[in-house]
C-alpha cells in the first residue's frame, strides 16, 4: 500500500482501505498449492495455462520441479533455456515514400493533384493516367503491409510454438488482445510488429511501463485516431477506451472525465515507427480528472487512473479469466487486485502467486477452459511434438474461420474467449482442422499468392481481360460480384480506351502483382506425423492403451469408459486386429484416423 | 478450399449424414411459438449508396452535387413528388405501394467512422466509437430468451457475425446447407457423433457436449429443411440466402431471430458505379419482395418483418471515377405486412454538408434498432439491448 498511496486522494483511500480490510490477510483460496499434493495433472495443467501445453517429455520435467520451481521456471524462466529464435525476416517491402501514408486513395490523389508528388512517386508529365503509378503504390501498400502482417502473424506463431519460455508468448497473446489493434485500420505492418515485440518484451514487466507504452505505441495512435486529438478539437476515441476497455471498465468515470482526458493526450502522435508529441497541439490546460485538478498530461492521467481502486480489479479480472477460470469468485479477484496494486502493479510476482494458489488449481478451475482457436492450434501442434508450424492447413486462415485472426481482433474490445468462440460450425470447423493436420488438404491453395477474398475475383478477372489484350477501362469494368455470368455480361469489343487520371481497378491489381513480388512467401511444409513411432516407442499393445495414451497426451479432462471402449472398438477394426505391435509396418493411417476422431471431440476444446 | 471441401462432404454424405430422424423436424416445429413475431436482419455490406438508392429528385441540390450520377426523374420508381427510387429497386417499389415498406431517414451516429471494419462493428456491437464482446443482435437474444433455447438465433453466413455473437444462446450459423457438415471419412463414422449425455459437474464441458449434439442436430435439421423446401415464387436471379431462411420458417425452426447479408463489401461503389449500383439493389429488392412473397404463400406473412441497413452511406457529391467514397448518413428500411408504409425521420440536408462533404446524421440509428426490438418483436428490452433509451417510431402497430 505504501508504495501507491502518493497518488491517492482521500476518498479513494477510504475505499482501498474497505477494499483492503475485506480481503484482509489475502483470500484464503490464494495460498499456495500443497506441494504434497503436487502431481503430473497439475504440472499439465500449468503448462497449458501458463504457456500452450507440451510433450510428455516437457510435463515430466515440469512435474519433478514441484510447484514451487515449475512456477519459477515458467514465469521466471529459472532453468530455462535462453529463447534463441530468429527475429523477424523482412521482407523489404518498405521505402520511406510511403510516410506518413494517407489515410485513404482519395486522399493520396489530391496531395498529388496539389504538389505533383505522392507516395515518393511524381506525376507523368504526360499521357493518359499520369497519377497511375501513384495509385498502383498505394494498393501495393495496402496489399503488402496486409501480406507482411500475415508472415508477421506466422512468425509470431512460431514462438509460440517452439519458445522455450511460452509464458512470453501466451502472455503477449493476452495483451494483444486485451490492447486490440487492428492492421486493416493501422496500415503499417511495421508497427502492428513493434507493438507486437512491446508485448513480447514488456508483457511481463509492470503495468504502469506497459500501459504507457501502448499509449505511446505508434500501432495503437494509429488504431485510436491519435493523430485528429489536438488542443481545440479533441477526440475522444483514446480517452475512452483507455479507461472503458484498458483499465476501469464502464460505471467508474463520467464523460466528463473522458473529455478531459482526451484534452491530456492531445498531440499525442507517431512520425513513422516513433512516438512524437506535438507540442503545438498540446493542450497544456488545466484539467479535472477524476476529482483531481491539474495541467495533467498523458502520464499524468494514466497515474490517476492506476491509481482507482477499480483499475487494479479489473485488470485481475481479465488476467484471472484468460489464465484460470471464467466465472471467478468475485472476493477472490477483489483479494488479488488488492495483490497487484500493493506489488506495484508488477506482473511476474503477481502470476507466480496466481499460479502457486490453489484456487487456479480447484476443481473449477481445471479442465473447464475453451481453448481460443490459436491456443487450440498451437497446443496441438505442441503436443504432437512438432519441431515447425505447418504451412499448410495456414495457420491465420485457420484460426481467422475459427474466429481469431491474429492482428485483425474484431473491435476494439478484442475476442470475447470462453463460450463465444463455440458455435455448431466452428465446433465442426474445430475437427476439420484436425483432419486437415493428420491427412493434409491437396486442394489448398496459399491466399498470400493468390487473392482469394474479397477482392480476388476482381484482380483475377482484370488480369485475365489484361492479358487478353483488352484496355485498361474495359478490362476493368466492375464484374457483377452475385452472379455466375461475371465476365460474359461484360462482352463489349474494341470499346476506345477512357481519357483519366488514374484507374483504381487496375491500381489494386497491380498493387497486388507489385506485393506478391516483393512479400516473401510462407513456407507451405507440412506437419510431418508419425504416430507410428510414438506407439511403438511407447510399446502401446492393445487398441485400449492407445486411445489411453492418447486422452493422456491431447487431452485436460479424461473420457468416459464407454467412449474409450468405443473409439479402442474402432481403431481395431480400422487395424484389423487387436495386436497394435504386431501391425507395426501398417498402423500410421488407422493411428490418424483415431487421432482426427478424437481432436474432433468436444472435450478436445477443454485446456 | 471450396471444391475439396464440396467433394469431400459429397464422398462422405452417402454414408455419414444419417437420415434424419422423421422426428426431429417435428420436435423442432412444436418447440417453435406459433404466433410470435420473427425479424430477418439484411445487412448490405460495403456501404451502400443511399442518395441513389432512394433519390429526393425533388432537390436540386442533389443533381448539383451528383451531375454525372445522379438519377434523373423520368427514370425513377416514383414514391411521391419528392421522391423516387432507384429503377432497380422494383420489388420494394411494390412494397412500398402495398404500404408495406418504411423508410428511415438519416440514420448514422456521431464522429462517423469512414472505415468499413469499424463502422460496421459499431452497427454490429450497437456501440458507435466504442466497442462490446457481445453483438446487439446476440444480446437481443439473451434479454428475450435468456434460457437460450437451441436454434433460436441463426446467422446465414460463411462466419459467425458480430452482430450475432450471444453470451447465452449458440446461434446457428451456416452457409451452404449441404456444407454444413462435418468432414467424416467412412472409416469414422461409427464413432464421429459419439457424445456424452449426462451432466459431468463441468459446466464447460456440458455446454461443448451440448453443442456438439446440437450442431449434429441442427446441421441435419437445416439440410433437412433445405432438402424439403420447394418454392413457386421467383427470388430473381440471386435469393440471397433469404430462400434459406423461407426453409426454416418452413420447417418450423424455433428461430425468431436470423442476420444475413449482402456479402464481400459488395456496396462499395468507388467507380463507375451507376450500372452495378442497380444491378445490387435489383437483386436486393428482388429477393427481399420473394422473401416476403413466399411468406404470404406460408402464411406467415403476418410474423415476419425484414430490415435492411449498411454500415455508412456514401460521400454526397459524386467522385472522378463515376463513382462515390465512404459516407455517412442513410437510409435504413423495414418491410413486411406489419410495417406501416411511409417515410420517417429527417432526410439530411443537402445544402448542409459537414466539413468532409459529408450528409449530417439526424437519426440515430438505434432507434430503429429500438423500433424493430419493441413496436415489432415486442421485446420490450430496448433500453438493456441498446444500452440506453432511443426513442421508437411508430412503424409498427402497438
Amino acid at each position: 500500500m505504501r508504495r501507491t498511496s502518493r497518488y491517492l486522494t482521500p476518498g479513494l483511500c477510504l475505499l482501498l482501505v474497505s477494499l483492503a480490510a475485506s480481503a484482509d490477510a489475502t483470500h484464503p483460496h490464494l495460498a499456495p498449492i500443497d506441494a504434497a499434493q503436487w502431481d503430473r495433472a497439475h504440472a499439465a495443467h500449468l503448462l497449458e495455462r501458463a504457456g500452450f501445453g507440451g510433450t510428455p517429455a516437457e510435463i515430466d520435467r515440469l512435474t519433478a520441479l514441484g510447484p514451487q520451481g515449475a512456477v519459477r521456471y515458467l514465469v521466471y524462466f529459472e532453468g530455462a533455456p535462453a529463447a534463441d529464435l530468429a527475429p523477424f525476416e523482412h521482407s523489404g517491402i518498405f521505402d520511406p515514400g510511403l510516410d506518413p501514408f494517407p489515410p485513404s486513395r482519395p486522399a493520396t490523389t489530391k496531395l498529388a493533384e496539389e504538389t505533383g508528388e505522392a507516395l515518393g512517386i511524381k506525376v507523368k508529365a504526360g499521357g493518359n493516367r499520369p497519377m497511375q503509378p501513384i495509385v498502383n503504390k498505394f494498393f501495393y501498400w495496402l496489399r503488402a503491409s496486409m501480406l507482411e502482417t500475415d508472415r508477421v502473424s506466422q512468425w509470431w506463431a512460431e514462438r509460440m510454438l517452439l519458445s522455450p519460455r511460452p509464458l512470453e508468448q501466451k502472455m503477449a497473446l493476452f495483451w494483444h488482445g486485451h490492447f486490440a489493434t487492428n492492421e486493416e485500420k493501422v496500415r503499417d505492418y511495421r508497427k502492428m510488429l513493434q507493438q507486437l515485440q512491446l508485448f513480447q518484451a514488456s508483457g511481463l514487466g509492470d503495468f504502469r511501463t506497459l500501459l504507457i507504452a501502448v499509449a505511446q505505441d505508434p500501432a495503437m495512435l494509429a488504431y485510436l485516431d491519435a493523430g485528429v486529438n489536438v488542443k481545440g478539437s479533441p477526440n475522444e476515441n483514446f480517452a475512452r477506451e483507455i479507461m472503458e476497455l484498458f483499465t476501469m471498465g464502464v460505471g467508474n468515470y463520467s464523460e466528463h472525465d473522458i473529455r478531459e482526458a482526451a484534452r491530456a493526450f492531445t498531440g499525442w502522435n507517431f512520425v513513422g515507427t516513433d512516438f512524437h508529441v506535438n507540442q503545438d497541439e498540446h493542450d497544456d490546460g488545466e484539467k479535472t480528472f477524476l476529482g483531481s485538478t491539474g495541467r495533467f498530461d498523458g502520464v499524468d492521467i494514466i497515474d490517476r487512473i492506476l491509481a482507482h481502486p477499480a483499475t487494479p480489479e479489473f485488470l485481475t479480472r481479465k488476467i484471472y479469466r484468460f489464465f484460470a477460470e471464467d466465472n471467478p469468485d468475485p472476493e477472490l479477484v477483489a483479494a488479488l487486485g488488492v495483490e497487484l496494486k500493493a506489488g506495484g502493479y508488477q506482473l511476474r510476482p503477481f502470476l507466480e502467486t496466481l499460479f502457486l494458489s490453489q484456487a487456479f488449481y480447484a476443481d473449477s478451475a481445471m479442465g473447464t477452459r475453451i481453448k481460443s482457436p490459436v491456443e487450440l492450434v498451437i497446443s496441438t501442434y505442441r503436443k504432437l511434438g512438432l519441431d515447425n508450424l505447418p504451412g499448410a492447413p495456414d495457420f491465420n486462415l485457420v484460426t481467422g474461420a475459427l474466429g481469431q485472426r491474429l492482428m485483425h481482433p474484431p473491435t476494439v474490445a478484442g475476442w470475447s474467449y470462453g463460450r463465444s468462440w463455440i458455435t455448431p460450425s466452428q465446433l465442426i470447423e474445430r475437427g476439420n482442422f484436425a483432419l486437415n493436420v493428420v491427412f493434409p488438404d491437396i486442394e489448398f491453395i496459399p491466399e498470400d499468392r493468390y487473392p482469394v477474398y474479397p477482392t480476388g475475383d476482381e484482380i483475377r478477372s482484370v488480369h485475365r481481360r489484361l492479358r487478353a489484350g483488352h484496355d485498361m477501362a474495359y478490362a476493368t469494368r466492375p464484374v457483377d460480384a452475385a452472379s455466375d455470368m461475371g465476365e460474359s455480361m461484360m462482352a463489349m469489343s474494341n470499346q476506345v480506351d477512357r481519357e483519366e487520371a488514374f484507374n483504381t481497378r487496375y491500381g489494386s491489381y497491380r498493387g497486388w502483382q507489385m506485393a506478391i513480388e516483393r512479400v516473401k512467401p510462407i513456407e507451405r511444409d507440412l506437419a510431418r506425423l508419425d504416430l507410428s513411432h510414438m506407439v511403438l516407442t511407447q510399446e502401446l499393445a492393445t487398441p485400449r492403451a492407445v486411445v489411453d495414451y492418447f486422452i493422456t497426451r491431447f487431452f485436460s479432462v479424461p473420457l468416459p469408459d464407454d467412449v474409450r471402449d468405443a473409439l479402442a472398438g474402432s481403431f481395431e477394426e480400422n487395424l484389423g486386429t487387436a495386436d497394435v505391435l504386431a501391425s507395426g509396418t501398417n498402423m500410421e493411417e488407422p493411428l490418424r484416423v483415431l487421432l482426427h476422431v478424437m481432436l474432433s471431440r468436444p472435450e478436445y476444446q477443454l485446456g | 478450399m471450396r471444391n475439396r471441401r464440396q467433394f469431400l462432404s459429397q464422398a462422405a454424405a452417402v454414408g455419414a449424414s444419417a437420415i434424419a430422424p422423421l422426428s426431429l423436424l417435428s420436435r423442432a416445429a412444436e418447440a417453435a411459438t406459433p404466433d410470435q413475431p420473427i425479424l430477418v436482419v439484411f445487412e448490405l455490406s460495403g456501404g451502400n449508396d443511399g442518395l441513389n438508392s432512394i433519390v429526393p429528385f425533388g432537390d436540386d441540390t442533389y443533381y448539383q452535387l451528383r451531375p454525372k450520377l445522379g438519377l434523373r426523374q423520368e427514370k425513377l420508381l416514383q414514391l411521391d413528388e419528392h421522391w423516387g427510387m432507384n429503377p432497380g429497386l422494383g420489388g420494394l417499389h411494390r412494397l412500398w405501394n402495398d404500404g408495406q415498406l418504411a423508410i428511415v431517414h438519416g440514420c448514422g451516429y456521431a464522429q462517423p467512422s469512414y472505415s468499413h471494419f469499424t463502422s460496421m462493428a459499431y452497427w454490429h456491437t450497437g456501440s458507435p466509437n466504442s466497442g462490446d464482446a457481445y453483438g446487439w443482435y446476440g444480446r437481443l437474444a439473451d434479454a428475450m430468451a435468456p434460457s437460450a433455447p437451441a436454434n433460436y438465433l441463426v446467422n446465414v453466413d460463411t462466419q459467425q457475425s458480430l452482430a450475432v455473437t450471444s453470451r447465452f444462446h449458440t446461434p446457428v450459423v451456416f452457409d451452404e446447407p449441404e456444407r454444413f457438415q462435418r468432414l467424416v471419412l467412412r472409416s469414422e463414422q461409427g464413432v464421429m457423433n459419439d457424445f456424452e449425455t449426462t451432466e459431468t459437474g463441468n459446466p464447460s464441458r456440458d455446454f461443448l457436449n451440448r453443442v456438439a449434439r446440437s450442431a449434429s442436430e441442427a446441421s441435419l435439421l437445416v439440410r433437412e429443411a433445405w432438402r424439403n423446401y420447394r418454392t413457386p415464387v421467383d427470388y430473381g436471379l440471386v435469393p440471397l440466402q433469404l430462400d434459406k431462411v423461407a426453409a426454416c420458417i418452413n420447417a418450423g425452426l424455433p428461430a425468431r431471430l436470423y442476420y444475413l447479408g449482402f456479402r464481400n463489401n459488395a456496396f462499395d461503389t468507388h467507380v463507375q458505379q451507376a450500372n452495378l449500383h442497380q444491378r445490387l439493389l435489383t437483386y436486393v429488392a428482388d429477393a427481399v419482395h420473394g422473401f416476403l412473397a413466399d411468406m404470404e404463400r406460408l402464411g406467415m406473412a403476418d410474423r415476419v418483418a425484414v430490415m435492411l441497413f449498411s454500415e455508412f452511406g456514401r460521400r454526397a457529391g459524386e467522385n472522378t471515377n463515376l463513382g462515390t467514397d465512404h459516407g455517412t448518413a442513410n437510409v435504413m428500411l423495414l418491410a413486411g405486412k406489419g410495417v406501416r408504409g411511409g417515410h420517417y425521420g429527417q432526410p439530411p440536408d443537402l445544402t448542409a454538408l459537414d466539413e468532409t462533404d459529408n450528409l449530417s446524421f439526424t437519426t440515430d440509428f438505434r432507434r430503429v434498432y429500438a423500433t424493430a426490438i419493441d413496436g415489432w418483436l415486442k421485446a420490450d428490452c430496448a433500453d438493456q439491448v441498446l444500452k440506453g433509451h432511443f426513442e421508437t417510431f411508430p412503424i409498427f402497430a402497438a
